[in-house]
């Protein structure tokens, strides 16, 4: 049985392929970095109580805190999925620092995956979230294991409890984010906050 | 294309839309026009209210009425029989009912109403002694689907409407967009009062459907106006659709190949749960209970809308139960009343077949959704837990210790 309209349904289904093309050029035909980096890896996590997704992105991070390899596994929508493949194809050979900035540029994420992620900021959200929290378990990690005289807080722009406690005695800093302005301590993955938190209370009293 | 999505809407029958094309070309009168042209359009709508009333087996066309969709349908039998009876304000329905009727119940439980709201078992199964308790001398209307949209699980319509009757003065209304076309209807010989229906799930276009409502029952008029369908829902008649309406249940009473479409379902359904480590169904395994045409499978840990996405690449339509795809951000109100875990209403998939899916397209879909999983489930951060199941499926497959036949 055939429509008196049957000659126009192939350009129908053309156009519809067209609307799909966009997220699909970062999809699964594309997907990059799908997996769990070689160990020792850092691994971040995220999870949204809202849709129930889960991602998790593993880090491996070699001198001069420089990224080797990005890896991701997600059970989450077809935007998440691609702003990880976006994200960790971005993130590798790049230090954490840059790579904690690359994260937290959401309007860039958004852009690259186009219309499809307009009003998806939850979704690009959880991406970027498992991403910072990777590089933070490293961060947290290199702090542990320095080794040189000065306590080592900012590990993203390798910044010392000295030179931050000086900054605040010169400069009579009072916030965090003097103290980022400052001397660049914060301006990474954001893990050592508590860190800085602490030394402005210490160099400038408790009250 | 392969269109497995049938319970979203179908594709309009060859047969109805050669019913309607005089009517969008050549033949325009106003139905309600004393002059030839309108007389025709007339004789045309009461034609299509018969083929209606035959195929759900009303006694009378009188008790059909033309309305624009299956939400209007609902939203009037359920709406104008509280504005007909103000003094009962106590509602039962369903947890696992459409929007339609769900969210009307919740607004109206907002607005003054009592309602109660029936569970499920974790097979989509009522329990009727819940409903003989729920029932009181001030219930105005027991609102329950026949067929679900999403799992194709059947309530047992006959029985419901005699435990209505015996034990209250409500009136029965039944939803029964997802099953008209597929099963068998017989209204007179039922206790329903009130039963909705939607042209596009059987092959009729969509913006038409229609209200069952038994002589006798009073529902104050949905639209008003110039006094069509006799004044109980003015407005002009969509004499197309209604025709392509007519057409569509002509077409399926006469429809004999059922077990054709239920023998596909039980194929896909059969082999996906069988190959498929972490497929779980959803909704009863008993069959009989089951519409013909519908299978809704979890694929547990991985997420349903990158199978929709993934299928669709490959041209195979289905939906999905998963929170990304809705508008609200949630899982399934009927999966989650079901007891689902969210991992698994995460990945849920639902097949819908018609008449116009063959056995080749079934094997397509069989053919391409393994790797599709497979790529998912490599992709997915519940590591341990789908190890585990794909290692009892291999144990369990092979009791001799012969080669697992499983993907890891």
């Amino acid at each position: 049985m055939r429509y008196p309209t049957d000659n126009h349904r192939d350009t129908f289904a053309d156009a519809f392929m067209i609307v799909n093309a966009g997220l699909a050029a970062e999809q699964f035909p594309n997907l990059k970095n799908v997996g769990e980096a070689a160990l020792p890896n850092f691994v971040g996590r995220s999870a949204s109580f809202a849709c129930g997704a889960v991602a998790r992105v593993s880090l491996r991070v070699g001198e001069g805190q420089h990224i080797v390899d990005a890896k991701f596994k997600v059970a989450g929508c077809s935007v998440l999925v691609a702003a990880l493949s976006v994200l960790t194809e971005q993130v590798k050979n790049k230090s954490t620092a840059e790579a904690a900035a690359l994260a937290e540029d959401l309007e860039t994420i958004k852009r690259r995956l186009g219309r499809e992620a307009v009003n998806r900021d939850d979704c690009v959200l959880l991406a970027s979230e498992a991403l910072l929290q990777a590089i933070r378990a490293y961060s947290d990690a290199a702090r542990d294991h320095w080794d040189g005289d000065d306590a080592l807080i900012c590990t993203c722009f390798g910044v010392s409890e000295r030179t931050i406690e000086s900054e605040i005695q010169i400069k009579k800093l009072s916030t965090i984010a003097e103290v980022t302005r400052a001397c660049n301590a914060g301006a990474g993955c954001r893990s050592c906050y508590p860190l800085i938190e602490d030394i402005l209370e210490e160099v400038n009293g408790k009250w | 294309m392969i269109y497995l999505d049938n319970n979203a809407t179908t594709r309009v029958a060859p047969e109805a839309f050669t019913a309607m094309q005089p009517y969008l070309t050549e033949v325009y009168g106003n139905p309600s026009s004393a002059h030839s042209l309108g007389r025709r359009m007339n004789v045309a709508v009461e034609r299509a209210r018969e083929q209606v009333a035959e195929l759900i087996g009303a006694a009378d066309t009188s008790e059909i009425v033309f309305t624009s969709c299956g939400s209007e349908s609902d939203n009037w039998a359920i709406g104008g029989f509280l504005e007909q009876n103000p003094a009962r304000r106590h509602i039962v329905t369903t947890r696992v009912e459409h929007e339609a009727v769900r969210n009307l119940c919740v607004q109206l439980g907002e607005n003054g109403c009592e309602v109660t709201w029936l569970e499920v078992n974790e097979n989509g199964e009522l329990n009727l002694d819940d409903l003989r308790q729920a029932l009181r001398r001030d219930t105005v209307i027991v609102s329950v689907m026949l067929a679900n949209n999403e799992t194709g699980v059947l309530f047992p319509m006959n029985e419901i409407g005699k435990i209505v009757r015996e034990n209250s003065d409500a009136v029965f209304h039944v939803d029964g967009v997802q099953a008209v076309g597929k099963i068998p209807i017989d209204l007179k010989h039922s206790e329903v009062d009130l039963f909705a229906l939607s042209g596009h799930k059987l092959h009729a276009p969509q913006g038409v459907g229609a209200l069952y409502i038994r002589e006798g029952v009073k529902l104050p008029p949905f639209i008003i106006g110039g006094g069509q369908e006799s004044g109980r829902r003015a407005g002009t008649s969509a004499v197309p659709n209604i025709v392509g309406l007519g057409a569509a249940c002509a077409l399926a009473k006469n429809f004999d190949e059922h077990k054709k479409i239920e023998a596909l379902r039980n194929k896909l359904e059969d082999e996906i749960l069988s190959t498929i480590p972490n497929a779980r169904l959803n909704g009863t395994p008993d069959r009989s209970k089951r519409l013909p045409n519908t299978a809704n499978i979890s694929f547990e840990y991985v997420e349903g809308e990158n199978i929709l996405v993934q299928l669709d690449q490959t041209g195979i339509c289905v939906s999905t139960g998963s929170a990304c795809h809705s508008t609200t951000r949630e899982s399934s109100p009927t999966l989650r009343a079901m007891n689902v875990p969210y991992t698994a209403a995460q990945g849920s998939i639902r097949f819908s077949l018609s008449r116009y899916n063959t056995e080749d397209e079934i094997d397509q879909t069989l053919k391409v959704l393994p790797d599709i999983i497979a790529k998912l489930v490599e992709m997915s951060p519940y590591d341990k837990e789908l190890k585990a199941l794909y290692a009892d499926r291999s144990a369990a497959a092979t009791p001799s210790g012969g080669k697992p036949t499983f993907r890891t």
